[in-house]
């Protein structure tokens, strides 16, 4: 009986995993390596070349245009993550210490921009912000503007929209640390005379660090990747490399550009989350050894 | 509590900010279903007159109907094969101990940290070398993937909640362990295997980011078809189709919330 069961419990699970496995490896990591290898093509427009050059990546970094769109994106990623942070970290965290009851609506508000298509909210946006929008009624109708403000196709409004998008991960995963927070901890700070602002920077910033952490990488790499809102929102005015890759794939044909572009902002976002990462493993460290002495 | 100057200002900027929070997060929503019952011509606010026009002329638009219904079709056929992959990968990691188990939990979350270009341009070079782009293939196997992360962490999440006391019960009852599966473990976690199903679902029947592109057959999802649409014209056709989406998920997610609670829902 012995050696049927241990052989079985290799087999099992292997078999039980083995769709999971397959489907991943064959359309997500078999796809980005194909990318990858597109990427070193030389010719544009071409499916199948042969041989092996860095002349996209070259081109991509020599060109001033290109590493412009590259720093602008990510100054976009942050500013989005960081206004994220700032308006979700209040809200998640008063999410996680409301009642069951009182948080239903509120957590159904939050998930919806979430379940629903980025193209409805998109938009729901350019009603808001069109020139016969939302915003422009209220300005004429109460005699601040005369006459209708431009406001889409500027970087104030993706950056807006992206907001709206991306927040809800905030404010989740700030919720999800938070619950596990136990209030008892913020009393015995409030009990040692310690005031909210206090209690909030030496109990439970540091103890929601993780959850900061993971929101903020999430919707920093959702940002970067972006390309339905800076085309919808930003148009021709507002370039991010999300929608500069789409346009070289789908308008252009250019595929060994495209690949290029997409695996410059594969790594560069996987950079800037492992670094996040490492920042924050590093003084969660630091923070463990000085409460240890 | 030591009340002072800060805590008030703490308290009244955060009921602030909370209340900007969530008009943001509900505004584009309403104002799309509230634009979308105009009489006029064009998308105005505040609306001009009320009426069912546009939505007339969603049902009697091809190209909107043809994408509505290859939405449909593809998020059922993705929910259906995501529980299944996602059910027996989760039950495994869960139930049985062997190397590498967290290197899994990351290739299953995987799919959330891959840009969507780079996952939609992998995949249409991958098919177009495969000459398969005109079948429904890449949009499928794309969505199949995406939906993933949601239908393990689902999964993952009621089985570990749920209590093992019935299986060993059942166990010591000499039930084999298929049965016990059967009668007692699905039963269970029924509840999270239907929300992980329509978490599949909307997924997939949502997804624009990676089904940008891919098109089935000469066919666009009902995203992508809104996408290109609004990409050239805006008029309140766009808001009664977008209406609709908006009706469906909100229908999903309250069926959701009803059969896991709102607590784990995220």
């Amino acid at each position: 009986m012995e050696e049927p069961l241990a052989s079985r419990r290799v087999l099992t699970p292997a078999l039980l995993l083995a769709p999971m496995i397959l489907l991943l490896v064959l359309f997500l990591i078999v796809p980005t390596f194909g990318l990858l290898r597109a990427s070193f093509l030389s010719e544009s427009h071409l499916l199948d070349g042969s041989g092996f050059s860095l002349k996209q990546y070259i081109r991509f970094f020599s060109d001033s245009y290109y590493s412009s769109v590259l720093f602008e994106t990510f100054v976009d990623g942050i500013i989005v993550s960081l206004i994220c942070l700032g308006i979700g970290f209040p809200t998640g965290y008063s999410l996680a210490r409301l009642s069951p009851p009182a948080r239903r609506w509120r957590i159904i508000i939050v998930i919806m921009p979430l379940t629903l298509s980025l193209v409805v909210i998109v938009f729901g946006w350019l009603i808001i912000l069109g020139r016969n929008g939302v915003i422009n009624a209220l300005l004429l109708s109460s005699g601040i503007a005369s006459s209708p403000k431009q406001l889409l196709f500027s970087r104030p409004a993706v950056i807006t929209v992206l907001v709206q998008q991306f927040l809800p991960f905030m404010i989740l995963s700030v919720m999800s640390v938070v619950t596990q927070i136990d209030p008892v901890l913020e009393h015995a700070a409030a009990n040692l005379r310690a005031n909210r602002f206090a209690t909030f920077r030496k109990v439970v910033i540091p103890l929601a660090l993780p959850g900061i952490f993971a929101g903020f990488n999430l919707v920093f790499v959702l940002s970067i990747s972006a390309f339905i809102t800076p085309r919808l929102i930003g148009g021709n005015r507002v370039a991010m490399l999300g929608s500069l890759i789409y346009e070289r794939i789908m308008a252009e044909l250019n595929w060994p550009s495209g690949a290029a572009m997409a695996f410059i902002l594969l790594v560069s976002g996987l950079g800037v989350t492992a670094t996040l990462n490492a920042l924050a493993a590093s003084r969660l460290v630091r923070k463990g050894g000085r409460y240890a002495r | 509590m030591r009340v002072d100057l800060i805590d008030r200002a703490m308290a009244a900027s955060g009921a602030a900010v909370r209340a900007i929070v969530y008009a943001m997060l509900a505004l584009p929503a309403l104002l799309v279903i509230v634009c979308s019952f105009t009489s006029g011509d064009s998308l105005n606010f505040p609306p001009t007159g009320f009426s069912m026009r546009w939505y007339r002329e969603v049902w009697q638009n091809e190209l909107f109907m043809t994408a509505l219904w290859t939405s449909t079709y593809i998020a059922v056929l993705v929910s259906t094969m995501a529980l299944a992959i996602g059910f027996a990968a989760a039950f495994a990691i869960n139930r049985f101990a062997f190397l590498g188990k967290g290197f899994l939990q990351a290739l299953a979350f995987s799919p959330l940290i891959i840009p969507a270009v780079v996952l939609g341009i992998g995949l249409l070079q991958l098919f177009a070398k495969l000459n398969l782009t005109q079948t429904i293939y890449p949009l499928l196997l794309g969505h199949l993937v995406l939906a993933i992360p949601y239908v393990m962490r689902t999964i993952l999440a009621s089985l570990s909640l749920h209590d093992r006391v019935l299986e060993e019960a059942a166990m010591n009852l000499r039930a084999s362990p298929l049965k016990v599966i059967r009668r007692i473990t699905l039963p269970l976690i029924l509840p999270g295997l239907l929300s992980a199903a329509i978490f599949a679902f909307v997924t997939s029947f949502g997804n624009v980011t990676v089904s940008a592109f891919l098109t089935y057959g000469g066919h666009v999802t009902l995203p992508v078809q809104i996408f290109t649409y609004v990409d050239t014209s805006y008029d309140p056709l766009v808001a009664a189709v977008s209406s609709l989406m908006i009706v469906i998920t909100l229908v999903i997610i309250l069926v959701i919330e009803r059969l896991i609670g709102a607590e784990r829902v995220v």
